[in-house]
């Protein structure tokens, strides 16, 4: 279950999800920093779209709500080891610091729970599916109930 | 666009500022898909985020990787588009109206739960209740906003530490003017609970 020790500590977050293609670098990436500030970056360049760039300060409050969905999720305690590599069709990476413990996670771009199924690992992809999931929910909810997307179109750029 | 209104504020370049335009990464890397794939390095030791203490238990293929410019800069530096900011402490105005999280929240809450129990500290503009993608019940949290900063200051003071379908619930802002540091919590909070007649308009 999740540790008492989910409120103290440090706490960073970072998940990336993007590839290379023939419309460049495409990606979503967004982070959680120590000090509250989410930065969210989106760039697709399909129909000469441009990179779309935000940043809000969250409350510890909020914080503390994102720490309790990785502490819930178990994440820390998975190994990327058997799950797949990185490759043409993109990358994620999830990287996340809490407590004593620091986790730097790659793999594939999960297209969906077939992806997951026929992986090596996958409960431990499993947990990571959906906790990519939530943890987009939350950041880019968040934002987006700051009104930091005119077009709400754009939240759903690019995605796992 | 959003930051007419929630005045849009460059924030200062910082020193780990790798690249001034995040557009000239993106030249050479489009020119060829099989350019190298971003290589991840910690964002804490080699990235902006403030530097932290402790040896780490580190686990993860990122680890082996080597460092990548582009990779740190992607989220560094300027350009962001930012939500307020005065620089002070206190809540933050959304473009709308004022933000206010509601954590604890029983997974089996429906919409209506929280309308009835936020809903007389004034009009709900809007209201989140996100789901666990995995088991479809309630995440455990709400994002609710008011038009108004007295709305939100008083549904918190009102419902922060109450219960909602028999559980605990807490409530407060869910964003803040600025950086915040460990235990800024009540700095955060305007003094609402003993002076809920002070209503410091911001600038809007």
């Amino acid at each position: 279950m999740a540790a008492m020790e989910e409120d103290n500590g440090e706490f960073y977050l970072r998940y990336y999800v993007g590839h290379r293609g023939k419309f460049g670098h495409e990606f979503l990436e967004f982070e959680f920093r120590p000090d509250g500030k989410l930065r969210y970056a989106n760039n697709s360049n399909y129909k000469n779209d441009t990179m779309i760039r935000k940043e809000v300060f969250l409350t510890a409050a909020v914080l503390k709500e994102c720490r309790r969905i990785i502490s819930e999720s178990e994440i820390m305690k998975e190994d990327d080891n058997n799950w797949p590599e990185p490759d043409r069709v993109g990358r994620q990476e999830l990287e996340i610091v809490m407590g004593n413990e620091h986790i730097s996670f790659t793999t594939s771009k999960i297209g969906s729970l077939v992806d997951v199924h026929s992986s090596q690992d996958p409960e431990g992809l499993r947990i990571f599916y959906y906790l990519v999931q939530d943890l987009k929910m939350l950041s880019v909810g968040s934002l987006n109930e700051a009104g930091a997307f005119a077009n709400p179109f754009h939240a759903g750029h690019e995605s796992s | 666009m959003a930051n007419t209104e929630a005045e849009a504020v460059d924030f200062e370049p910082e020193d780990d500022d790798l690249m001034d335009e995040d557009g000239a990464v993106d030249v050479d890397a489009s020119s060829s898909p099989r350019a190298p794939l971003p290589k991840l390095k910690s964002a804490i030791t080699g990235g902006s985020a403030p530097s932290l203490s402790a040896p780490k238990k580190t686990k993860g293929r990122g680890f082996r990787e080597e460092v990548d410019a582009e990779r740190q800069s992607r989220l560094s530096g300027r350009g962001f588009d930012s939500l307020g900011s005065d620089g002070g402490p206190g809540p933050q105005r959304s473009v709308e109206g004022w933000i206010i999280l509601v954590s604890g929240v029983h997974e089996e809450a429906q919409e209506d739960h929280l309308q009835d129990a936020f809903g007389e500290f004034g009009e709900i503009k809007n209201l989140h209740l996100n789901l666990d993608r995995r088991t479809g019940f309630v995440k455990g949290y709400a994002l609710i906003e008011y038009e108004k900063f007295e709305q939100a200051e008083n549904a918190i003071a009102s419902m922060n530490g109450g219960t909602l379908l028999e559980q605990a619930i807490y409530v407060d802002w869910a964003f803040s003017n600025g950086p915040s540091n460990g235990g800024f919590k009540r700095k955060n909070m305007r003094p609402g609970r003993t002076h809920r007649s002070r209503s410091p308009r911001r600038r809007y």
